[in-house]
């Protein structure tokens, strides 16, 4: 039985060694988790204001808040309520896409904007690209002015040529998404 | 329980977006074990255990654990040691049980924990079927199955290439594109011959 | 002087990406521009350098049998450091690279140098080391960006180089990345095996 031992002894030294190794490892990223973590934050609350402020320049300040499972902003000039901004999950052909929509009260567009998105590079990543020389991305330009309840793809919205399913994401996200809100707002 | 989407997943992972050849994931093994159809397949069956049985449990593991304490990013940490340790178990396990089964994929199983294909597809399924830490409707079963396709896309990548290189052989291949080299230059093409699955969608 | 000559070694003679065909899954994924080959590149060389720091140093004291495993937590944590900094101070590369940041962990340099090197060589050569791997894979992977991003999108470091070039989308997707590897590789051995026959 003295082999036995042995072998138990072996294998719980082992354990030892890697447990405290697997601890300290834990502890090092809490610590460094922690650190990052305001800054992250920080990180994608920058892309979103930077979206809001693009899509509705003429708002002094948003007002967050959330309905029904939809995060929201409220554009505000002074104390008026000049229109929403709706964020809008969308299912992408390479994953989920993050858009936020601003529209005015009655679900006119006024811009859209990707926050991010997992599509192929060179085909569906034009949804979101600048061509030089234009301040926004063109594919999202054609929302404007348009009514979110009734874009769809091959009515009012063209596909960008050879990104078809990412297009057709972008419109259907927004068109569902936007239904959806106008309609738990009206209640 | 929308049959279609799980198919697509199936069909995504295996061809439009085969882990070899479009997503790079696994190409050490691809380039070093896909000179012969024997042990090429092998290969191709062990990594599809591992793959599906890893993303199960880290799977769960997410689900259980990480997510709801809010410990992503302990995943990375936890995946690789938990895929590292299945493996060995299942190593041994494989060979004190199964030695049929072990003649067949055993051999390779040690080289699969740094495989990326196996860490690539836990983490994939974490990022994709997972939105904001709340798993998505049909989650576990849609990884389940990206892991399951995951492994399939790979063994199918390898049977292709090794068939290819075995008539390689007979060629006159100039010196310095031998193995390596022409081995990549094959893959581009077979690679762009599985672009055209791509736009495939239910 | 041999201890410089550990550094240097990896930046050509034993480059990870062409010679030791190691570490090949970021570098064809990631290099469809040349910023994320850099951001790649010095993610990359953190955790080598991190991960045979520790290595190195736990040499007496790590058993054989559980080293593996030992080593592996080493380097997920460095993984998880840059990847945690990357996502506070540079989140924009941070979501091109994607998952390609946690898969450092197994990616075949970071842990083969550990196995090779680190856990049998002193503090300082292991870093050298490290560093000599890491370089040289940051210079792989930024030739095989500039060649991509050149010819796939027109463009180097995100500037355009000239409005009439309509750049074939072939070199940014999968296999325009396995054919400018498989040539590069190609050509690499065939001016080794010059400088080999003219020593003969």
């Amino acid at each position: 039985m003295v082999w036995l031992e042995e072998e138990m002894k072996e294998l719980i030294k082992f354990g030892l060694i890697l447990g405290i190794i697997c601890l300290v490892a834990t502890l090092v990223l809490a610590v460094t988790y922690e650190v990052t973590k305001p800054k992250i934050e920080a990180q994608s609350k920058r892309g979103e204001n930077a979206a809001l402020k693009e899509i509705m320049p003429d708002a002094a300040s948003f007002n967050e808040k959330e309905i029904g499972g939809i995060k929201y902003f409220e554009a505000l000039k002074g104390k008026t309520i000049i229109g929403y901004c709706v964020t809008v999950v969308g299912e992408g052909y390479g994953g989920y896409m993050h858009l936020i929509v601003g529209i005015d009260q009655v679900g006119v567009i006024k811009g859209v904007r990707v926050l991010d998105h997992q599509e192929t590079p060179g085909l569906g990543s034009q949804i979101s690209e600048v061509k030089p020389g234009e301040k926004d991305p063109g594919f999202l330009r054609q929302f404007i002015g348009k009514s979110a309840r009734t874009v769809e793809v091959g009515k009012n919205i063209d596909t960008i040529t050879g990104a078809t399913i990412s297009s057709k994401a972008v419109t259907s996200a927004v068109n569902k998404t936007v239904n959806e809100f106008l309609a738990k707002m009206k209640r | 329980m929308d049959i279609s989407a799980y198919i697509l997943i199936l069909i995504s992972t295996i061809f439009i977006n085969n882990f070899i050849l479009a997503r790079f994931l696994g190409l050490c093994s691809f380039i070093g074990v896909s000179k012969n159809t024997v042990p090429a397949v092998s290969m191709g069956l062990a990594v599809t255990f591992v793959t599906t049985m890893a993303s199960i449990i880290t799977w769960l593991i997410y689900y259980l654990v990480l997510a709801p304490y809010h410990l992503e990013y302990l995943r990375t940490l936890s995946f690789i040691l938990v895929i590292a340790s299945f493996v060995q178990f299942a190593e041994i396990v494989i060979q004190k049980k199964f030695p049929g089964l072990y003649k067949i994929f055993g051999i390779y199983l040690a080289l699969i924990t740094a495989n990326c294909a196996v860490f690539g597809v836990a983490v994939l399924n974490t990022d994709t079927f997972f939105l904001n830490g709340v798993a998505v409707a049909g989650s576990f079963i849609k990884s389940v199955l990206q892991g399951l396709g995951a492994g399939l896309g790979f063994t199918l990548a390898m049977l292709l290439m090794s068939g290819i290189r075995e008539r390689l052989e007979y060629a006159e291949v100039p010196r310095s594109l031998k193995d390596v080299p022409i081995t990549f230059i094959i893959a581009s093409l077979m690679s762009m011959a599985f672009l055209g699955f791509s736009g495939f969608k239910i | 002087m041999k201890t410089l000559g550990e550094f240097i070694k990896g930046l050509w003679r034993e480059n990870p990406t062409f010679r030791l065909v190691l570490g090949l899954c970021p570098t064809l994924a990631v290099s469809t521009s040349v910023v994320n080959g850099i951001g790649m590149g010095i993610a990359a060389t953190f955790v080598l350098v991190g991960s045979s720091i520790f290595v190195s140093l736990t040499r007496g004291i790590v058993p054989e049998k559980v080293r593996i495993p030992c080593f592996i937590v080493i380097i997920a944590t460095f993984v998880t450091i840059i990847d945690l900094l990357m996502k506070a101070y540079a989140p924009v590369l941070s979501r091109s690279l994607g998952m390609f940041v946690p898969l450092i962990v197994v990616n075949c340099i970071v842990l083969g140098r550990a196995e090779a090197f680190s856990s049998k060589e002193p503090l300082a050569r292991s870093i050298l080391d490290a560093l000599g791997m890491g370089i040289g894979f940051t210079w792989a992977l930024v030739l095989i960006s500039a060649i991509r991003e050149v010819l796939g999108n027109g463009t180097f470091l995100g500037k355009i180089l000239t409005a009439n070039f309509e750049p074939p989308l072939f070199m940014i997707l999968a296999p325009g990345a396995l054919l400018t590897i498989g040539l590069l590789i190609g050509i690499m051995n065939y001016f080794v095996m010059k400088s080999k026959a003219r020593v003969k």
